[in-house]
């Protein structure tokens, strides 16, 4: 007994030295590399304690490039794609949680497949459509296309936290003789607040990350979004490293400060129990 | 207290802004999709003329077809066990208490909210053949006797990109298998323990049979995400080098936009959806766990 406990604290070391090594130890390293002068990023002995400090390369993004316009361009679409998931999907959710409607396993499953249709399949058909109803280059393009890619995943998480409301108090308020959209606003969406926040926090991330379909439905530097606009430098044949790595801390720093107020409640709701 | 019938109205009320919303996105797309594979359009805008089926019977004779298809299902397979490990590893670590649980819970999933660009940058730095701090330790620790370049040769690049994108999606894998660790009934240890079975006894008889509602879940959505994965590929190798790392997706794109020719890559993404819409009706009707509600 005494010797199983043992190989489980060694196993649960070594794991939890590896999961640091390797999910967080990266993070560490481009932070510190954005602070290093640009001699000693590209110098071949590599340090791991930093042995120069500058801000140069944080002073030029934020000053001498376009990243406040990509910046305004990401959390407009971004903040606009959640909103709407985040309406489309909680009315989705109820109605397949609560209504047992003719047809629903199949619009369930659906939604799971849906996942097997985004992506570079779609890319070229939603071109040419988009080219059609002169949607290219402008934000619209790019709210259509994130909802898309978050509502399936975030109707799925939805439906798991209705479930969490007991039923008792919904049929209470009904024989108190509210109707269906006060039970909804009153009653099943303050109680799954939790819930809709993380889901929330999923299309937000969903909609920011996204790189494929900005990359081709907006054209216009006016309105890049920061994945394309740092995706440009990667490409550059002399990468600036300094730069690109300010660049990149920087286009995290949003999704990571989200994730300090409300990300409790997306893991917890991932966690406890939510998707099954 | 509420008819079927009005239950069957309301809940396609409420299902029919999304359902439209998605049917529109997906639905009209394929359309144009299917009858541009039916000519030769080649650049965005200009017109074709008719071939019928042409372009999917001179589909299948394509090496660069076959080689992205057999690239994609390496892609899959690689994907699928190295996340398994990482999300299962994860997982059952945080599943334990130790001190600091919380935060490490909370923040496991970072490598997953920032932009995939961002994982590019990161990954690109760090294995950089040059200047990279893993080609520097890998000599140190005398692993290596020079640096070396992690996506220079076909196999090198492969292995490379599979561990990147793992690194990407494994703690939000191990999240969602966290959540069928949790409602997995503790008792069902407790009473195993008095039956005298070791941990490794306790994973394949409880911790697994019971989560397969969740990785039914994680089987189906996991293998179309992997398959779908562009960004990460793209962005660092370009499908390259000789074709090594060019999955469909990739072939659609070059098709698309750096070879423009429209209808051909039209037809590979009808072929595509056919092919992922077959995987995944045999897998749920093979896979779906039948007690759901």
């Amino acid at each position: 007994m005494i010797k199983e406990n043992n190989i489980k604290l060694i196993f649960l070391s070594l794991s939890l030295f590896l999961i640091i090594l390797i999910f967080f130890f990266p993070f560490f390293w481009i932070i510190t590399s954005s602070f290093k002068s640009p001699e000693e990023i590209i110098a071949t002995s590599t340090t791991i304690i930093p042995r120069s400090f500058t801000l140069e390369h944080y002073n030029k993004i934020l000053f001498n490039s376009d990243f406040f316009i990509y910046l305004k361009n990401s959390l407009i679409v971004s903040f606009s794609s959640m909103i709407i998931s985040i309406i489309l999907s909680v009315s989705a959710a109820y109605g397949l949680h609560k209504l047992k409607f003719y047809g629903n396993k199949f619009v369930e499953y659906s939604l799971l497949v849906t996942y097997a249709f985004p992506g570079v399949i779609l890319l070229v058909p939603i071109y040419l459509l988009f080219a059609k109803v002169n949607l290219l280059n402008s934000y619209f393009a790019l709210i259509v296309v994130n909802v898309l890619f978050a509502t399936p995943f975030a109707v799925w998480m939805l439906k798991a936290f209705f479930k969490l409301i007991p039923n008792e108090i919904e049929e209470a308020a009904y024989i108190d003789g509210a109707s269906r959209y006060i039970v909804i606003s009153r009653i099943v969406v303050p109680l799954a607040a939790p819930g809709i926040a993380s889901v929330a926090i999923f299309c937000f991330i969903i909609s920011w990350t996204e790189y494929l379909f900005a990359s081709i439905l907006i054209s216009g530097d006016d309105l890049k979004t920061l994945p394309v606009g740092l995706a440009g430098i990667v490409g550059q044949y002399q990468i600036d490293w300094g730069f690109l790595l300010s660049g990149a801390v920087l286009a995290s720093l949003p999704v990571i400060l989200l994730f300090v107020f409300i990300g409790k409640y997306f893991v917890s709701g991932l966690t406890e129990g939510a998707v099954k | 207290m509420i008819s079927v019938k009005k239950n069957n109205i309301e809940g396609w009320l409420f299902v029919s802004p999304l359902v439209i919303w998605i049917s529109l996105i997906i639905l009209v797309p394929i359309y144009i999709a299917f009858e541009l594979s039916l000519f030769n359009v080649k650049i965005i805008g200009t017109s074709g003329k008719f071939v019928g089926i042409d372009n999917y019977i001179k589909l299948f004779g394509k090496s660069k077809f076959l080689n992205a298809s057999l690239n994609s299902f390496y892609w899959i397979i690689g994907n699928a066990i190295c996340q398994t490990f990482f999300a299962f590893t994860i997982a059952l670590t945080i599943n334990y208490k130790f001190p600091g649980k919380k935060i490490m819970a909370n923040w496991i999933i970072l490598s997953f909210i920032i932009p995939t660009v961002v994982v590019v940058v990161i990954w690109k730095l760090m294995l950089s053949s040059s200047s990279g701090v893993i080609n520097s330790v890998l000599i140190d620790i005398g692993l290596l006797d020079e640096a070396t370049g992690f996506f220079s040769s076909p196999n090198k690049a492969f292995i490379s990109l599979v561990l990147i994108n793992s690194w990407r999606w494994s703690p939000f894998l191990a999240l969602i298998i966290l959540s069928g660790l949790n409602s997995i009934n503790r008792e069902m240890y407790d009473a195993s323990k008095v039956d005298g079975a070791n941990f490794v006894q306790q994973f394949l008889f409880i911790t697994f049979p019971n989560l397969k509602s969740v990785l039914f879940v994680l089987g189906l959505v996991g293998t179309l995400l992997s398959f779908n994965i562009f960004d990460i590929i793209w962005l660092i190798t370009k499908g390259g080098p000789s074709s090594a790392t060019t999955t469909l997706p990739l072939l659609i794109y070059e098709t698309a936009f750096t070879k423009f020719r429209i209808s051909q890559a039209a037809t590979l993404s009808i072929v595509t959806s056919l092919l992922l819409l077959l995987f995944s009706i045999i897998f749920i009707k093979s896979m779906a766990p039948k007690e759901d509600d």
